[in-house]
């Protein structure tokens, strides 16, 4: 009967439906990076033993470099990025050059603004995007250096460092794009084009020429697989086979210096920049030399006294190198004789019993026992010696309080 | 009443003992008072209607759930859709899984709805038949609407992933209605909350294709299987009346129709209707629910392993400043693409419109004859519910003759239109797609 055949069709067609969904259901459990984290763990048991075998990651690791707008993945498979110990271990477990990491941790950095590469992705293929169709920032790795005979197999990276080093005339470890630099310099290439607001306007303007697309460039003279990079080599050996209409010379460069100009002209595109990754940028408000040599004068010299009682706030102490950043109160280089003057009282007794707003300063904010109030009198009238010492040498006019 | 156990209690109505329980089940079950009580075989044939019908509920009831679950992942904000949309490939549980059968289910719907439609053509389900007060016109015009609300659904959560095949193809789309004459700019402003494809066009898109265009079909569906109530079943029920007349009962005169019959007088069913007649008739409950939880698991079957075997694509995010070449309208609307390529014609200094010939005037003609084809439909009601009925052969070669050329147009646009929206036949390579490195 027809109700028997639907019954046993949902059976089957119910069978077949939980076989997908156990075979959805179990690849979950076994992702490529399982498998790298667990050769990762088999590495570190053999040399450095179980204990720091068990601190050894696991699951899905995120580096979220917020102010980059940067989420890379990549220490999920690249666990010994940290570790001490494995700078000669097989690759992905290869620990990273420290010396680079000091200057650029990775939770700032991550790690696709330097390398490039798709830092979403949770596996290989995807995450290098040396191949992807609709990924156009690939890991500027030794493959990719293999593909363009770059002499030094990582230096496309240097595409990446320059996007921050733009304006250093040399940086240290950018053999590349030094050079590149070094030959706009030398062979004037500003005479025809715009190089960050300087330069002629006979060839276009190249500040943010890496921003081109990839489609506006015109290929039919190139052989073999279009590419921006392609493009940029060509054209630098001999600008006349890739535009027929060109002016530019051909300056015979070489391989070498073709691939520092293409590496060089591909990072200047525009990069939003936090000032804090700015080489050189002062973010700090750093006191000259001058003023640290006066702070240091002030702490340790013959008028410490007043810093530590932070008598200084209101009181300068000038014959004491003491410098009031605020002067609210009179010289007190002059207390000796000027407590007299305004209170008719010495200056002893004004310290025992001050007036006005001192009443209020020295019993609430700055208390001072006997033998401090008997220091504050011998130190002022030391100070007060030095000023009238000062006056004999230089007569001037009494300050004004 | 005999004694049950609690299972029995619960799903008695699901697996109904004989007549008097498969009645009684349709009026005791909730979910089971939607169905009639009973169906004729001839409906029930896989053959007549290929139940493209509840392929396309089906297809509408996994998008429901894989949106929902979307729903808790997706940012619909320009800043964050696509790396949300990223997120949900590469680290959410199952992300791609659910994000690929919503895509699946999502084109599946598009082309299941316009198969219905094709059948429902071909056979003249939009004729009325014998019975008094049908109007299955009707019901063809909200079938109509329901295709462009579909289309709508499709066209609208194509935009939301933010990439350059969505950008696009939104651009596309949106350029071409804005050829429309008097209302086009206007429509394209609504549409967009501005004159740019941004931030309000996402959000708008985003709110029609979670809320309001599914509301909106889910009413119109439930119109339209009224409608199918109303007018005494499916189309073929119709034909019924040719083939057993003699075995109109005697009573049917005398019966009145006031509960369970929600027909106003006399269709197909009632004049034929025996009592035990199985020879034309079976229980709704179980046969017909049977037969849809079949087609259900079909289709969600279908859908899941299209979904393991073809990932969903994501290109690189969306840059206004930079046109992919060729950027495409989505398939469905790539036959208008390609008419409008087509009706683009230079003639001296003078190029014709082809935006709004083949953009909007054509598409628009050929919709108004779709939905009002049944008021042109001279044949006579012994043609209802009828493959290729004879009766109807030009008006169905005619049907069918349209349709090809818009699979023919859509076809071009899809295989045969390249880079710079060159022509290529299919044996010519394209050029390779240039990029950085």
């Amino acid at each position: 009967m027809a109700a028997n055949r639907d019954t046993l069709w949902i059976y089957v067609v119910g069978a077949l439906l939980l076989l997908v969904t156990v075979a959805v259901y179990t690849q979950y459990f076994q992702p490529e990076w399982k498998d790298y984290q667990a050769g990762f763990h088999d590495l570190i048991e053999e040399k450095l033993g179980t204990q720091k075998a068990a601190q050894a990651p696991a699951g899905l690791q995120q580096v979220w470099a917020r102010q980059l707008d940067r989420v890379d993945r990549c220490t999920t498979c690249h666990t010994g990025t940290d570790w001490a110990g494995l700078d000669s271990a097989p690759e992905p477990y290869r620990a990273h050059p420290r010396e680079i990491l000091a200057h650029h941790p990775i939770a700032e950095y991550g790690c696709t603004s330097c390398h490039g590469g798709q830092g979403y992705a949770t596996d290989m293929v995807r995450a290098h995007a040396t191949t992807l169709e609709h990924w156009d920032e690939p890991l500027l790795g030794k493959e990719l250096g293999q593909a363009y005979l770059i002499g030094n197999r990582e230096a496309l990276m240097e595409i990446n460092c320059n996007l921050c080093h733009r304006f250093d005339r040399t940086t240290a470890g950018m053999d590349y794009i030094n050079r590149g630099k070094e030959l706009v310099a030398a062979k004037g290439c500003r005479a025809c084009h715009t190089i960050n607001g300087r330069g002629g306007v006979i060839g276009p303007d190249l500040t943010y020429v890496g921003d081109k697309s990839p489609e506006q460039y015109d290929y039919s003279r190139m052989s073999g697989v279009p590419s921006v990079f392609g493009w940029h080599l060509a054209h630098f050996k001999d600008p006349k086979s890739m535009s027929q209409t060109t002016v530019m010379p051909n300056f015979g460069f070489d391989s070498r210096d073709a691939q520092s100009l293409a590496m060089l002209v591909m990072s200047w595109r525009h990069a939003n920049l936090p000032v804090r990754y700015l080489p050189g940028a002062q973010l700090a408000d750093r006191p000259t030399p001058e003023e640290l040599a006066k702070e240091h004068e002030m702490m340790t010299g013959p008028g410490a006294f007043f810093v530590q009682k932070t008598c200084f706030i209101c009181h300068s102490v000038s014959t004491l190198g003491i410098e009031s950043a605020a002067n609210i109160g009179p010289d007190l280089a002059d207390a000796v004789a000027d407590v007299p003057r305004r209170f008719g009282i010495p200056l002893e007794s004004f310290l025992a019993n001050p007036t006005g707003t001192m009443s209020v300063v020295l019993s609430t904010q700055i208390r001072l026992t006997p033998e401090e109030k008997q220091t504050v009198i011998e130190k002022l009238k030391i100070a007060y010696q030095k000023k009238q010492e000062q006056q004999t040498k230089s007569p001037q006019a009494v300050p004004k309080t | 009443m005999q004694i049950r156990t609690a299972w029995e209690k619960v799903t008695w109505s699901w697996n109904p003992r004989g007549e008097r329980e498969a009645g009684d089940s349709i009026v005791r079950n909730l979910l089971l008072h939607w169905f009639p009580a009973k169906v004729s075989l001839p409906s029930l044939s896989f053959r007549y209607s290929l139940w493209l019908g509840t392929v396309a509920a089906t297809l509408f009831f996994l998008l429901t759930v894989t949106g929902v679950a979307l729903m808790f992942l997706y940012v619909p904000s320009v800043e964050r859709a696509y790396l949300s949309v990223k997120d949900i490939e590469f680290v959410t549980s199952y992300g791609w899984f659910i994000r690929g059968v919503h895509r699946i289910a999502a084109h599946l719907m598009v082309a299941v709805v316009v198969l219905h439609m094709v059948r429902a053509f071909l056979t003249g389900a939009f004729k009325n038949g014998f019975g008094n007060v049908q109007n299955r016109p009707l019901n063809w015009i909200i079938g109509v609407v329901m295709l462009l609300i579909t289309l709508f659904l499709s066209f609208t959560g194509y935009l939301l992933p933010w990439d350059q095949l969505a950008y696009w193809a939104v651009t596309v789309g949106t350029n071409i209605a804005r050829a429309a004459p008097v209302v086009g700019e206007g429509v394209r402003y609504v549409l967009l909350g501005g004159h740019q494809i941004e931030q309000s066009a996402l959000l708008r898109f985003y709110v029609l294709h979670c809320f309001f265009l599914p509301v909106l079909l889910l009413g119109l569906f439930a119109w339209h299987m009224w409608r199918i109530r109303k007018d005494g079943g499916l189309a073929c029920m119709d034909q019924m009346i040719l083939t057993s007349p003699e075995e109109a009962p005697a009573s049917a005169g005398q019966k009145t129709y006031a509960l369970l019959g929600i027909t106003a007088g006399r269709t197909a069913s009632v004049e034929m209707s025996a009592p035990g007649d199985e020879q034309h008739e079976v229980a709704g409950s179980p046969n017909l629910t049977r037969r849809i939880l079949l087609v259900a698991l079909v289709t969600v079957v279908v859908c899941a392993v299209l979904a393991v075997l073809v990932a969903a694509p994501l290109e690189q995010a969306a840059d206004p400043m930079v046109t992919p070449n060729p950027a495409k309208a989505p398939w469905y609307f790539l036959w208008l693409q390609e008419l409008v390529t087509d009706t683009t014609v230079k003639l001296g200094d003078f190029t014709i419109n082809g935006a709004l010939i083949g953009g909007v005037l054509v598409p628009g003609l050929l919709m108004l004859l779709l939905a009002a084809w049944p008021y042109f439909d001279r044949s006579s009601p012994l043609a209802t519910g009828l493959w290729f009925a004879r009766e109807r052969r030009t008006q169905n070669l005619l049907f069918l003759g349209i349709f090809v050329l818009v699979l023919a147009l859509t076809a071009v646009g899809t295989f045969m239109r390249g880079p710079s929206w060159n022509f290529y036949w299919p044996w010519e390579a394209w050029p390779d797609i240039p990029r950085n490195f």
